[in-house]
């Protein structure tokens, strides 16, 4: 890894050599420097070797998938942002779970340039050598407390009650701070897909997270409305060990 | 199975074919375009395989049809036909979703390398909008696949089953009316009863019921002209609910109103007007999941009727008498829909 001014390391793992062929020189024009992983086994052996800044998984890989290549890194201690590439239909709840502990995750096929936009995100929010917000078990907002594990909540000492909806949105929140959220991502993160007229479904749990929190939109302690664009995270999270 | 032969040799063959004429048809073309090939050899390769998959797809498309018209004809093995004729569409979707996911991603990685790279390769007139034209065709295939693979989606995942206040919900589809210009060009009434009581709640899962009775609403507006009227009204019948949105609109040819309900269906009058044809087919979906029904009526040129029924829970237990009652005095009243 390199000071400030140094390009950012990444290892890509994609067996589809359409993508890595593609993806690795649209990611080097971004400014980065991507190393090409054709399989899982290669991808682990990377980042031992390179210990890199961050990391781009395809969860469907021969032999080593994604999801296995990450939970070996997470159990080996490693802590560098991870993104997965999943399939259409898959919701953030299983995309990214905590055994696992993604960092983020996209459905292929995907924007490039979102792609670029979450790789940042990840970056940016990384904590060199710490475990990030979504591979801890419980997470600490002001008096909001999160136990991601059994999937409850606390508001000082009272218990909110929550739809499993909602939660999951609460999860996403929490575990990708300060980050614009559009109505279409919480959308992607509660269906795995997005649908064509269906944003109000999110408006609707914000709304249902916003009274149990009893946080206030025009003055939010937790959850901001950004107008005409969606929504944002703006309590500081801390993880509690 | 007389598609089996023919269908079984294009699939093996088709690759082959499509990255033929591909590599001709980049041969036959202006030397500044065949700069795509030296700009992104990825992209190329990206859109064969692409347009591979595709031909594949619709030739084993065909066979299924066609077997499952066979299997059909006698009586006694339609209703397990139609089953086994659903378990095979839904892992047809995703075979076709995962198949194209890998190049339809290249496709769009190499087309922002292109762009991106692109002083050289889009100077010469007319391939810069060559390449825009390729982006949204790409985008267009992608929303197609990803809109057959939610509905493949929706028919296997779990859903939440939780009390529905259809009330709210049909007073929220009207508020969420102001989101189509076009609506306001409609005369459009939402009628829900409040007397001698609300409609019963259901179970299942608003979100998707909202979707199912939006899309309704939205095709109404969507296939009908400035002035027509659309109604959205709901009745308590029997054990269940029954949402109906009606519309003075263009109207469904007869020929055509037997595919309304599949998957990609867009009839003559929408051809012209944007959208995939997911639409009828996921509300239908969202519906089943609710062990409801739905029925279409409709008249060209005089407009069209959409109804879905929704079961209402188990009124059994201790305030069935009251229930069956309610139903009793309730039925005579209520107009036939």
């Amino acid at each position: 890894m390199g000071g400030p001014d140094a390009r950012p390391v990444v290892v890509l793992a994609d067996d589809d050599e359409a993508i890595t062929s593609n993806l690795a020189p649209f990611l080097d024009r971004a400014g980065f420097t991507v190393h090409v992983a054709a399989d899982g086994e290669a991808a682990l052996e990377l980042v031992e070797r390179l210990d890199p800044d961050g990391c781009v998984l395809d969860v469907l890989m021969p032999k080593t998938d994604g999801r296995e290549v990450l939970r070996r890194l997470r159990r080996g201690g490693r802590w560098l942002p991870v993104v997965l590439l999943t399939q259409v239909g898959e919701s953030a709840e299983r995309a990214i779970a905590l055994d696992e502990g993604a960092d983020d995750y996209l459905n292929k096929p995907f924007d490039p340039y979102e792609l670029l936009a979450r790789l940042r995100a990840v970056l940016r929010r990384a904590r060199p050598g710490r475990r990030p917000l979504s591979a801890s078990p419980t997470l600490r907002a002001g008096d909001l407390r999160v136990d991601r594990i059994s999937r409850r909540a606390w508001l000082r000492d009272t218990e909110l009650v929550l739809t499993p909806k909602a939660m999951l949105l609460l999860d996403y929140l929490l575990t990708h701070p300060d980050e614009l959220m559009t109505r279409d991502r919480l959308l992607e993160v509660l269906w795995g897909f997005e649908f064509p007229v269906g944003t109000r479904a999110v408006d609707n749990r914000i709304a249902e997270l916003r009274r149990a929190l009893g946080d206030d939109p025009a003055r939010p302690e937790w959850i901001a409305t950004v107008p005409g664009q969606g929504y944002r995270f703006v309590a500081r999270v801390d993880d509690l060990r | 199975m007389r598609w089996l032969p023919t269908g079984a040799l294009l699939r093996v063959l088709a690759p082959a074919l499509v990255g033929a004429a591909f590599g001709a048809a980049l041969q036959a073309t202006e030397p500044g375009a065949r700069l795509y090939t030296t700009a992104s050899p990825g992209l190329v390769a990206a859109i064969a395989g692409v347009l591979a998959t595709c031909v594949a797809a619709l030739v084993t498309l065909a066979r299924r049809r066609g077997d499952a018209a066979t299997a059909a004809a006698t009586e006694a093995g339609a209703r397990q036909a139609a089953e086994e004729a659903t378990r095979d569409r839904l892992r047809f979707f995703m075979r076709l979703d995962h198949e194209l996911k890998n190049p339809l991603t290249a496709m769009r990685v190499g087309l922002a390398n292109v762009e991106e790279a692109g002083v050289i390769a889009v100077a010469t007139a007319g391939t810069a909008s060559a390449l825009a034209s390729v982006s949204v065709q790409a985008d267009r295939i992608t929303r197609l696949v990803s809109d057959l693979r939610k509905l493949a989606d929706l028919e296997t995942r779990e859903i939440e089953s939780a009390p529905v206040d259809l009330t709210s919900l049909l007073d929220e589809v009207a508020e969420a009316l102001g989101e189509i210009p076009a609506a306001r060009e409609r005369i459009v009434q939402v009628t829900v009863p409040r007397a001698p009581w609300p409609l019963p709640l259901i179970e299942g899962d608003r979100d998707l019921l909202f979707i199912a009775v939006q899309n309704l609403v939205a095709n109404a507006i969507k296939f009908s002209a400035a002035g027509d009227t659309v109604e959205v009204r709901a009745s308590e019948d029997g054990d269940a609910v029954l949402i109906v949105v009606a519309d003075t609109g263009f109207g469904i040819p007869e020929d055509e109103i037997g595919q309304v309900w599949q998957e990609l269906a867009r009839g003559r009058a929408a051809r012209s007007l944007p959208g995939t044809g997911i639409g009828l087919a996921l509300v239908r979906v969202i519906a089943t999941r609710h062990r409801g029904e739905v029925a279409i009526r409709s008249r060209e040129g005089e407009g069209t009727m959409v109804s879905i029924r929704l079961p209402v829970p188990d009124r059994a237990g201790t305030a069935s008498t009251v229930a069956d009652l309610r139903h009793n005095r309730h039925t005579p009243g209520k107009a036939a829909v």
